[in-house]
């Protein structure tokens, strides 16, 4: 059995890591609220986080603010582009939700394949937005870049309420994802919210990626189980509900943690997906479904 | 006065002609022409399923549609749903088409999207026409009773300012005499200057209200009528029958 130190330890590292799968999550909720779409191509904008970030840093040898802020919107762009390419075509042809789906799956792979051919294989990583570290509390150690993605975390999470609560682009946003109609009716261009939810989505997918990449490293096929640890966090918070989405990923990264002392590292996954499992079956709408005034079944 | 000045007097809020609307291989609005006039209440009569709110629909390009819809003389049928909304063409949907979830503070704002700048004004003129909203602000649209919600539904699309309002049975499900007070409001919107095109089941409260009746069965238009006219709803009864 592990002892209290690991397990404080893991308990930690799960809540950053669950903050990342979280803003992932929160990434689907954006998407799915605007047009009904589940974005699989979600991981992607993780891996461009941390791949751009880190070609800016290292071959460009420029400022990490200046890299961070150059990242976000280029990868923001390319959600931009997914919209505009992609899912907008398709919808104007009258696809269903169904094809529009597996064309981001597709887009998906390719992204990650065009990464593979043009950078390689090898696992890229720039050093902890502070350096020296971690921080010891007694004999638990705890990295600095981890109150980065919990400060940059908490902070964006509030920034995200404010946007959908208190702007009017926000709430015409919100307006689509509960009546689509009556949105048009009232002069929102929805169109032009899809756009935005997609630049939006990508933007915080962007921002998970740069914020976790020195925990760790980024390559061309990270994007995948971000993708899906984030899909699955935004399942258990029940799909479209953003605070859900970042509870559940929370509750993620703990249990994925917590079953990596205790059961050993092959069991991460298998923790995600019993727990993904065990959800479904038990609580269909997500976990938190019956709680708040947005309680609602999708 | 120029040639031009004339014209434009001269032309009606909204003409539509020959709006036609499909559902797949069902073609449930035949081509439809009608007008309403600057100031006028116009009302659709018609039994369930005969193609009101896919008249509405279409004329609100929430439904792709054949035919050409004219504004105040200007051709707007390559408008869509939000443009329209920016000309001050609005419509209520049946069945109110809320924001759930959200207060009713917020659905009042969001109805004032396309007037930023106005929205506390605006927001006062309609508690001046339903004071019982101001006393629900913060509870969400779906839990207010529903001639509240329909209050609400009409009160979010007065945010945006519409000069012809359209409206989908805002008196379905309502006791009479909620119907009745809703139906009055529309009366008093009308005064404003407010052009309404109003589909009901209700015939006698909406034929109090309107100044001309159209009658659709089956996808078409099958009568015209001014109200005052109007002997007698038996008279209106011949039409409901196919
Ligand atoms: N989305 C749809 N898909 C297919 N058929 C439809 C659709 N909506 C309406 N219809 C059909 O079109 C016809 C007209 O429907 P519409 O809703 O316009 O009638 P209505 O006059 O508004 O009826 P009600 O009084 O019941 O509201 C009906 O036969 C209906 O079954
Ligand atoms: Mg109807």
């Amino acid at each position: 059995m592990p002892n209290a130190i690991e397990f404080t330890q893991s308990i930690v590292n799960g809540i950053s890591v669950g903050l990342i799968y979280g803003l992932v999550g929160i990434g689907f909720c954006v998407i799915y609220n605007a047009s009904g779409i589940v974005n699989f191509a979600q991981g992607v904008f993780v891996m461009l986080g941390g791949m751009v970030c880190q070609a800016l840093l290292t071959s460009l040898g420029i400022p990490l603010i200046l890299a961070v802020v150059l990242t976000i919107p280029l990868v923001a762009l390319s959600g931009l582009l997914m919209e505009v390419a992609i899912v907008r075509p398709m919808m104007n042809r009258g696809a269903t939700l169904f094809a529009i789906i597996l064309a981001t799956l597709a887009a998906q792979i390719m992204v990650e394949r065009i990464t593979l051919l043009t950078l390689g294989d090898r696992p890229r990583t720039y050093e902890e937005f502070t350096s020296g570290g971690p921080l010891k509390l007694g004999d638990v150690a705890i990295g600095y870049q981890l109150f980065w993605i919990l400060g940059c975390g908490a902070l964006l999470v509030l920034a995200l309420w404010l946007f959908f609560t208190r702007t009017r682009s926000g709430r015409a946003l919100r307006a689509c994802s509960q009546n689509r109609e009556a949105a048009q009716l009232l002069g929102i261009p929805v169109a032009r919210m899809m756009l935005l939810a997609f630049g939006l989505s990508a933007a915080l997918g962007a921002i998970a990626g740069i914020l976790v990449t020195p925990t760790q490293y980024t390559a061309y096929n990270v994007g995948t189980p971000f993708g899906v640890n984030g899909f699955i966090a935004a399942i258990i918070g029940g799909f479209g509900r953003a605070g859900g989405a970042l509870a559940g990923g929370l509750l993620l990264g703990v249990l994925q943690a917590l079953a990596i002392v205790v059961l050993g590292a092959g069991f991460k996954n298998v923790a995600a997906l019993s727990v993904l499992l065990l959800v479904l079956l038990l609580f269909p709408n997500g976990i938190f479904a019956g709680f708040g005034p947005n309680a609602k079944a999708h | 006065m120029t040639g031009r000045n004339t014209a434009a007097e001269a032309d009606p809020l909204l003409r539509a002609e020959d709006v036609s609307a499909r559902y797949g291989h069902v073609q449930a609005l035949q081509p439809t022409s009608l007008v309403v006039a600057e100031g006028e209440i116009v009302t659709v009569l018609g039994p369930n399923g005969a193609g009101k709110s896919t008249l509405l629909r279409a004329l609100t390009r929430l439904v792709a549609g054949r035919g050409r819809i004219y504004f105040r003389g200007e051709d707007v049928s390559g408008l869509p749903t939000h443009k329209l909304a920016r000309r001050g063409i609005v419509m209520v949907q049946e069945g109110r088409g809320l924001f759930p979830q959200m207060s009713v503070r917020e659905n009042l704002v969001i109805g004032g999207y396309l007037q930023p700048g106005e929205v506390d004004a605006q927001m006062k003129a309609v508690f001046e026409l339903f004071p019982r909203l101001r006393e629900r602000l913060d509870q969400t649209a779906g839990s207010l009773s529903g001639g509240e919600q329909q209050m609400l539904a009409i009160g979010r699309a007065l945010m945006a300012k519409p000069q012809l309002l359209m409206l989908d049975e805002p008196s379905l499900g309502l006791a009479p005499r909620v119907a009745g007070e809703i139906l009055s409001t529309l009366g008093e919107l009308n005064r404003r200057g407010i052009g309404i095109l109003l589909v009901e089941q209700k015939a006698p409260l909406a034929l109090k209200l309107a100044q001309r009746v159209y009658v659709i069965s089956l996808g078409r238009i099958v009568a015209e009528l001014k109200t005052d006219e109007i002997a007698s709803y038996h008279d209106l009864a011949r039409y409901y029958l196919h």
